[in-house]
């Protein structure tokens, strides 16, 4: 205990040797950090669009008119106000149900393949599974359009539907709002669930199989294995991967709901990226565009270090 | 969209203020406009603009919106350009439904193709710098023929950017006429459609003084004999609210009121604008479809489907009868006489409220600030400008429209333009036109509509001879039916525009409390109607009371009274020309 100070003391002394002894590691590192000044740093100065009334005919930054807190006033207030909160609901509601569909999905396919004893067919269904990772969003989106469209359309669904006799006439899955969250939960499952698989897949074969062997001398059967073993093996993947994803939640993907939302299902279809195109971006509104953006990037720190922090709190592994 | 849009347009801007000078991407060969002058005598044009010439080979970059795609690869007038004049052309083609955004991205990052073929309303490639004003080019010995296309509307055409100066910096694409304005169809035009074999299933009845009730009695009729066609389910009538096209649900009750098209205002006799989407008129309309929608007539998928599955489905033919305008529609049109179904093409109809009379069609406006520019970032405008003075001349302007002479029409004794019938049939063939047409670079250029110097009509379709000789034996025998020669006769008789017509191209500024109110009113209208129309008829009360009420919130007093500034601007300044 008494040689801890001491360390501590000598090593801040040290700082400067210790940097010339590496100065080969700290070279290397410094184009990186350019490039992450560059491109994370240097662009915030363009949050002073928030406070200009912004037109991009006047080149220059500095002749914009400057206009205060007004488009801040503009965004957070009246018609446009409860727009946007409504936008708010949708992005973190959509995130939210994404993000517990996902998890629980890809987590139980993680388990499920990791106990296939039968190395093709686990190499199949692996495959299958991640295909849809690599087709493009507005495919999938008009993909999902036609599967919901009716029959005559080519809906797969309620033709289905129908000739097993569930229901009697299609059912309009885009018209109807309260489907909404759901059709961009299960279509974010379908193309990610295999995808995401592969990290736990990943983490499962470093848990060490003594313990298996362990277990299994105690009686443990494969449901055992999985819950006292697997699961708390992967543990601080999932958490670590849950801090990070909690700093997206405000994004929600785009296409889907760029392509599919449609006036009927608007209510629940809009969130603040589409907000952000059709009153910032298509009417030359960049500072109002801004402003948003401001916002959602201040959420989104504040989520991150919340979760960080409880998850310290909690004694679980931290991302910084 | 893993980043922030807003933080990706902020890069965008940062590099580009960064590098002081973007980068220039088009590697234009010179066209040394002295030495050529010099080497070709400098006598074929008059203009003091550089002449185009195979052998000075120039690439010209073209943005444009359309919904035609780009000409294929072994394109004849591509050749045609390259051979004669010695210009490549690189297309960027951006469909109309996603022009808003793309402009708002395109404006951020400052960089544009040399030539800016736009549609935009709102005219932000002006205001937002992106466009060369053109006065100092549109002169008598410069670009003399965009001059003469110009100067009697000179004081309609001039814009201020923004800097107090008007000036002019679009060249307008449709309806600048020469001589006599000629043609049997209005693609203006406006109108509930009906399917040709509808009427004639029911005797071709007549369409004078038609009512909505009586419209959609022929099409119940029509649906209830035949409930499938082509094995597929009949549609009775098709709506649609996708982005860039929510008129098609919001403009039929000023028709109906017996009014014109001035977007989503009427118009009274003291020039006096107001919104009509909260009023009576328009009440009565939803309140009908909402009628028509409880029997099953309207499609279930109208609100939930793009333009794109829209026009697939009208090119099905199992589409009775919709609200749209001719030009909106014209690729299912095209696509179902290509396929030979003639009869499951439409004719407008202009139903109206009793005692109102129809003004469905009015006499073809020109368009102000739509059509093409020349871009800031266009490094030789001379010679893109000398582009598209050539491509006014009537010789490319047949070209364009009519084709070559003895490969797509000839010419007889009396100087008269004809085909032969497999000349007519072949332009019929979609595939056919993306080789010898080049209708995406068309679309937004200037064109000599009219007649030619030589009476010829500006294109076959317009040819009054020619229009008959083109339609098949369908058509024929249905106009001889009606007794009428062409499809515009099933339109009105358009009066005089007022002088202030129309008021959906007012352009309200960007950023502004009007601009705000008529993106929320649209945007209300399309959460609202569809789902008013698609409700039980008990509940159409209650929601039509919600939406009212919902418009009474958006401040429709600015909106007012901009377009009302713009009429009063456009009465005061809008006379005369050069």
């Amino acid at each position: 205990m008494a040689t801890k100070p001491l360390a501590h003391h000598k090593k801040r002394k040290s700082v400067w040797s210790t940097m010339i002894a590496q100065y080969e590691l700290i070279l290397m590192s410094v184009p990186l950090l350019l490039y992450k000044i560059l491109f994370s740093y240097v662009p915030v100065v363009g949050w002073t669009m928030a406070f200009q009334n912004y037109k991009p005919a006047i080149r220059s930054f500095w002749k914009q008119e400057w206009v205060g807190f007004d488009n801040f006033v503009k965004l957070f207030t009246g018609i446009n106000g409860e727009r946007f909160l409504r936008d708010v609901r949708n992005t973190i509601g959509q995130s939210f149900l994404t993000l517990l569909l996902g998890y629980i999905g890809s987590i139980s396919l993680a388990l499920l393949l990791n106990e296939v004893r039968n190395i093709k067919f686990k190499r199949i269904v692996q495959n299958i599974t991640y295909m849809p990772h690599f087709l493009s969003w507005i495919i999938v989106a008009g993909l999902v359009s036609t599967m919901l469209a009716v029959p005559t359309s080519g809906g797969i669904i309620n033709d289905v539907l129908i000739r097993l006799g569930i229901i009697d006439n299609s059912i309009m899955f885009l018209a109807k709002p309260e489907y909404f969250w759901w059709i961009v939960a299960f279509s974010n499952l379908w193309k990610e669930m295999g995808w995401n698989t592969i990290i736990y897949l990943a983490a499962i074969t470093a848990i060490d199989p003594t313990l298996y062997e362990a277990s299994v001398i105690d009686g443990a059967n494969r449901y055992h294995k999985m819950w006292h073993i697997t699961l708390p093996g992967i543990k601080p993947t999932i958490i670590v991967l849950l801090i990070m994803n909690v700093g997206h939640i405000l994004e929600a993907g785009f296409e889907i709901q760029y392509f599919l939302g449609n006036g009927l299902v608007v209510e629940r279809a809009e969130i603040i990226d589409i907000f952000v195109l059709r009153y910032g971006i298509q009417m030359g509104n960049y500072s109002l565009a801004t402003v948003a953006g401001i916002f959602k990037t201040v959420i989104s720190i504040i989520l991150i270090s919340t979760a960080n922090f409880i998850s310290g709190r909690l004694g679980e592994e931290k991302l910084i | 969209m893993k980043k922030l849009i807003s933080l990706l347009l902020v890069m965008l801007i940062t590099i580009t203020v960064a590098a002081c000078q973007p980068a220039v991407k088009q590697p234009a060969a010179p066209a040394q406009s002295g030495s050529t002058d010099a080497e070709t005598g400098g006598s074929q044009q008059k203009t003091g603009l550089p002449v185009l010439s195979p052998d000075n080979p120039v690439t010209i970059s073209v943005w444009t919106t359309s919904n035609h795609t780009a000409p294929a690869a072994d394109n004849k007038l591509t050749k045609l350009l390259k051979e004669r004049l010695g210009v490549t052309i690189n297309y960027e083609i951006i469909p109309t439904d996603n022009a808003d955004q793309k402009i708002g991205v395109m404006l951020a990052g400052g960089e544009y193709a040399d030539l800016m073929g736009t549609t935009d309303l709102n005219i932000r490639f002006i205001t937002g710098g992106a466009l060369i004003p053109l006065d100092d080019y549109l002169t008598e010995d410069k670009a003399d023929l965009l001059f003469e296309h110009v100067r009697p509307y000179w004081n309609r055409l001039a814009t201020d950017a923004g800097d107090g100066v008007k000036r002019i910096y679009i060249i307008p694409n449709y309806n600048r006429f020469y001589g006599e304005i000629t043609g049997g169809t209005h693609y203006g035009a406006s109108g509930f459609w009906i399917q040709k074999h509808v009427l004639e299933d029911a005797g071709y009845p007549n369409l004078d003084n038609i009512t909505l009730e009586e419209y959609f009695q022929i099409i119940e009729n029509y649906v209830k004999k035949y409930p499938t066609i082509d094995g597929m389910p009949t549609i009775g009538f098709e709506l649609l609210c996708s982005p860039g096209r929510e008129w098609v649900l919001t403009n039929p009750p000023q028709y109906l009121a017996g009014a014109p098209n001035n977007g989503g205002v009427i118009v009274d006799e003291n020039n006096v604008a107001t919104i009509f989407a909260d009023k009576d008129i328009a009440k009565r309309y939803y309140k009908f479809l909402n009628q028509m929608n409880a029997k099953g007539l309207i499609d279930q998928e109208s609100f939930t489907q793009t333009n794109d599955q829209y026009l697939a489905k009208l090119a099905t033919g199992r589409v009775l009868g919709m609200y749209d305008q001719r030009w909106a529609f014209g690729q299912a049109h095209d696509a179902l006489v290509s396929e030979g179904k003639d009869e499951r093409t439409w004719v407008s109809t202009m139903p109206v409220y009793e005692g109102k009379k129809p003004y469905y069609a009015d006499r073809e406006v020109m368009n102000i600030n739509q059509g093409f520019g020349v871009s800031v970032s266009c490094k030789q405008p001379e010679v893109a400008i000398s582009f598209l003075n050539t491509m006014m001349s009537e010789e490319w302007q047949k070209i364009f429209n009519w084709g070559i002479e003895g490969e797509d029409y000839f010419v007889d004794a009396n100087g008269r333009y004809y085909r032969t019938p497999e000349q007519r049939e072949i332009q019929k063939d979609l595939v056919w036109r993306s080789k010898n047409k080049l209708e995406a670079l068309y679309e937004n250029m200037p064109k000599h509509q009219g007649t030619y110097s030589d009476g010829n009509a500006d294109s076959p379709d317009n040819q009054p001879e020619e229009f008959y000789e083109t339609l098949r034996e369908y058509d024929k025998n249905f106009l001889k039916a009606y007794g009428k020669k062409t499809w515009r006769d099933f339109l009105n008789q358009p009066p005089e525009n007022p002088v202030y017509y129309p008021c959906w191209n007012i352009h309200l500024v960007d950023g502004s409390e009007a601009q705000m109110a008529n993106r929320q009113l649209t945007d209300l209208s399309v959460q609202y109607l569809p789902k008013i129309i698609m409700a039980d008829p008990s509940e159409f009360e209650t929601l039509w009371a919600q939406y009212v009420s919902e418009i009474k919130k958006i401040n429709i007093k600015a909106y007012e009274d901009a377009i009302n500034a713009g009429i009063q601007d456009r009465i005061k300044n809008w006379g005369g020309g050069r």
